[in-house]
């Protein structure tokens, strides 16, 4: 199940402490940047849920 | 640089040197006042983000050492009144090391290339090349047309040629560089070469097994070494002996599934280039893994549980103190 983004937490890219990190963290190519705001390729999500960890912002997250 | 420093009695200070952390956090589980706090391990490991593994909260710091104590790898330097509690008497030692017997060693490198921390030197100096082969030669410059073709054949590249001057072209031998293959003297068309090796048969008599020595020294850098084993293990004569800082094993958790080629968060984090992917999951090598924990801490799965049975330290004076080292052994901590 891919990750979800809560937009309000993750903010303009811009504004991220970690400069876009989890885009940098995530081989898989699954969140990319469009018109400054981050967004999600749910079909290349592989769940290795390494964003989920390192979002300075913790706005990445799963559905339990 | 200096962290946390204060003076009272006493003066103390805690220096956190980022080039000998790994990451691993047991400075941040050991530590009593919760003042240390581990920061993204695998952004930092990976090189995206500049910030350092651990940070020191100089309000909740009390200056205890237990971190500097507890850190294999050195990464925290406390001083009491300006002594460093390694070289303090009444302060806990790791017995982990690794050694280099050079009186075993034979130069060979191995364990040069294989060290994952850069920690090893090995310089060497060759035996000379002329002193381990008996022979002669000689060229008839009567006879030499100066064609260059044992010029062009020798393997050693003994042989030199110059015909700058058309008119009086000269040819030597090297005899320094030399072997006595005896290539020349076969290749020659018109039989200017004399030659004979006599490296076999009774001239082997005539060179002295010393030097045939290689000579030279093996270093072990103890600011970068952080006793994984690899120099053990690739030593072909069992020159190096390595002691780990902990013993005990890596559990993989069962119901985590390891996101491999996706994730490798273990295999950067890993000081001890322990880890591969096999079949696409993650797989450490204990003949290389000191049980630091810093993949423990890095996998986002919670697969790998680090679990520690003895930890490699002696003089541990103050029961409080093995109370809180006591937390990082026998216990399954993530």
């Amino acid at each position: 199940m891919p990750v979800e983004i809560d937009m309000e937490k993750c903010g303009q890219i811009k504004d991220c402490p970690g400069e876009g990190l989890c885009i940098k963290i995530c081989e898989q190519g699954a969140l990319i940047e469009e018109d400054g705001k981050l967004v999600i390729i749910p079909e290349k999500c592989d769940d290795c849920d390494l964003c989920i960890q390192n979002c300075p912002n913790q706005a990445i997250s799963k559905k339990s | 640089m200096v962290s946390v420093e204060r003076e009272g009695e006493q003066k103390r200070s805690l220096s956190y040197r980022k080039n000998k952390c790994v990451g691993c956090g047991i400075c941040t589980d050991i530590c009593p006042t919760e003042a240390l706090r581990l920061g993204p391990l695998v952004p930092i490991a990976r090189g995206l983000v500049d910030m350092d593994y651990v940070n020191v909260d100089k309000n909740k710091c009390a200056l205890c050492g237990l971190c500097a104590a507890s850190c294999p790898f050195e990464a925290f330097e406390f001083k009491i009144d300006d002594i460093n509690i390694k070289e303090h008497e009444l302060y806990p030692k790791w017995t982990s090391k690794a050694e280099i017997d050079e009186e075993e060693c034979l130069y060979c490198k191995a364990c040069e290339t294989a060290c994952p921390r850069d920690a090893i030197t090995v310089s060497r100096e060759l035996p000379e090349r002329s002193k381990l082969v008996v022979g002669e030669i000689e060229i008839n410059e009567d006879t030499c047309i100066h064609c260059g073709i044992c010029e062009e054949m020798c393997p050693a590249d003994a042989i030199t040629m110059n015909n700058e001057n058309i008119e009086a072209p000269e040819i030597s031998v090297d005899e320094d560089k030399c072997v006595y293959c005896l290539i020349c003297k076969r290749a020659c068309p018109v039989d200017a070469i004399k030659a004979a090796c006599r490296s076999c048969s009774y001239g082997i008599y005539e060179i002295n097994p010393e030097d045939a020595e290689t000579k030279g020294y093996s270093f072990i850098d103890e600011d970068t070494c952080v006793n994984c084993g690899w120099c053990q293990e690739i030593c072909p004569v069992d020159a190096a002996t390595v002691s780990k800082p902990f013993e005990g094993e890596v559990i993989f958790a069962e119901e985590a599934e390891c996101k491999g080629e996706s994730c490798h968060a273990c295999m950067d984090v890993c000081p001890c280039n322990a880890i591969s992917l096999v079949d696409g999951k993650s797989v450490i090598n204990p003949k290389f893994c000191i049980l630091c924990g810093a993949c423990a801490k890095a996998c986002p799965q919670d697969r790998i549980i680090i679990r520690r049975d003895k930890i490699n330290m002696e003089n541990v004076r103050s029961k409080s103190w093995q109370k809180q080292i006591d937390k990082l052994v026998g216990v399954e901590s993530k």
